[in-house]
């Protein structure tokens, strides 16, 4: 082995023992997410014109492929939201509510970063604060809840994800008014907990936000009931939620 | 400057795929200087420059550094020695096979470690797939490489 190629060795076991030292050490700094943060604030000047493309070519996609179902099925959604807009005014007596104010009201964000060792705990987002992102407020794919932000930088945001095992919110069953709690494993699944066991079925029941929660408001929609999983010794039951939102292809949110 | 470039191509191309797995670029460009090289400083560059596109790639799509650092370093150094093993005379012709394994071993490291470390299924659909398009951007380097060492032996 001559003096080039031990240096070549020298160098390259070195680079090696920095990668798996990196990698052993940085999954656990905060710093590292810092880095991120800044790596992608600085990425996001050249990456800017594939967003832009990415959205033409998006919305030429789907507007080639959807025009008519998508028209047939907005009218369908407004015909179905004006109804229920009239039968919630006759209800609580209120005036109905200009539709100009919703229009806007709701804003899209692209993901940018869904880390593997983190896959159903959280997501960056690429708003932040200039974009009046505040931490706490809920974050929507489809219309359904998914998570909310959990802190805020300039240019960017980290949302918690609705199936991370922190994340937890009382919630209601629609159909039956009762009160629980709704949280994530951390491996993709969400529970919905302390529902009074034995009242019979409630499968395909609706699951949304509820009254009592101080940081999210009520009423947003975050799933339907799919199966009981266990009822413990207390006689409360702990049920799974099917989400209404698909976790597992979402490259936009709204907030 | 090259490898910058095709770094930030690389990052551009998905950006537009939104987040899928596209080409290696850089690792293609990384392998291609690695076999027009001829001196061991050369290599030496090579080794901290597919380092250093590692832990940025890290930084920007995976969240954490060193998954890409290291299979970046590990497939410099396959190539070095491989291509270090064959004489100068026998680099020029009836090595077509080796180039396109080495281009191939570029593009089939980095991204399976993640993979096998972190698992998962979709894991693997998206190391598939990443795979089946790199096969036309292994060809089309082939076909610039070939063209190259053509102007070379001229």
């Amino acid at each position: 082995m001559n003096i080039n190629t031990t240096r070549e060795w020298v160098h390259g076991l070195t680079a090696l023992i920095l990668g798996l030292f990196l990698l052993g050490i940085s999954s656990g700094l905060g710093i590292v997410k810092n880095i991120v943060d800044i790596w992608s604030a600085f990425l996001s000047v050249p990456e800017y014109p594939a967003v832009i493309m990415r959205e033409m070519f998006l919305n030429w996609r789907a507007w080639s492929r959807d025009k008519d179902f998508l028209n047939v099925e907005v009218t369908k959604l407004r015909e179905e939201n004006a109804n229920l807009r009239l039968e919630l005014s006759k209800m609580t007596g209120e005036k109905i509510y200009s539709d100009d104010k919703q229009k806007n009201e709701s804003k899209t964000a692209r993901v940018t970063l869904r880390a593997p060792m983190s896959w159903w705990n959280e997501i960056r987002i690429d708003k932040g604060e200039i974009d009046k992102i505040t931490q706490g407020i809920p974050v929507y794919h489809d219309g359904y809840l998914i998570g909310r932000i959990s802190s805020v930088s300039k240019m960017s945001s980290w949302a918690e994800l609705i199936t991370s095992p922190s994340f937890m919110i009382p919630a209601v069953i629609e159909e039956t008014r009762e009160l629980g709690v709704v949280v994530g494993d951390g491996s993709g699944t969400v529970l919905l907990r302390y529902i009074p066991a034995g009242r019979g079925g409630r499968n395909g029941m609706k699951v949304s936000t509820a009254m009592i929660g101080e940081e999210l408001p009520p009423g947003l929609p975050i799933g339907k009931i799919s199966n009981e999983m266990t009822t413990g010794s207390d006689g409360y039951a702990t049920y799974k939620i099917e989400l209404g939102a698909d976790l597992s292809r979402f490259y936009t949110v709204s907030y | 400057m090259i490898l910058v470039i095709l770094w930030l191509i690389q990052d551009f191309l998905t950006v537009f795929a939104g987040g899928m797995q596209i080409p290696g670029l850089f690792m293609l460009g990384v392998v291609c200087k690695l076999l027009f090289n001829e001196s061991s400083d050369g290599n030496l560059y090579l080794i901290w420059t597919a380092f250093a596109g590692g832990i940025l790639w890290d930084l920007r799509w995976i969240g954490i550094p060193g998954f890409f650092t290291i299979g970046n370093v590990i497939v410099v150094l396959i190539v070095i020695q491989i291509w270090g093993a064959i004489p100068p005379q026998g680099r020029i012709s009836g090595t077509g096979w080796l180039v396109f394994m080495l281009m191939s071993i570029s593009q089939l490291i980095p991204p399976m470690l993640p993979v096998l470390i972190l698992g998962g299924n979709t894991g693997w659909e998206f190391f598939l797939m990443r795979q089946a398009y790199s096969l036309p951007a292994i060809l089309i380097t082939m076909y610039f490489f070939n063209r190259k060492m053509k102007e070379k032996t001229v």
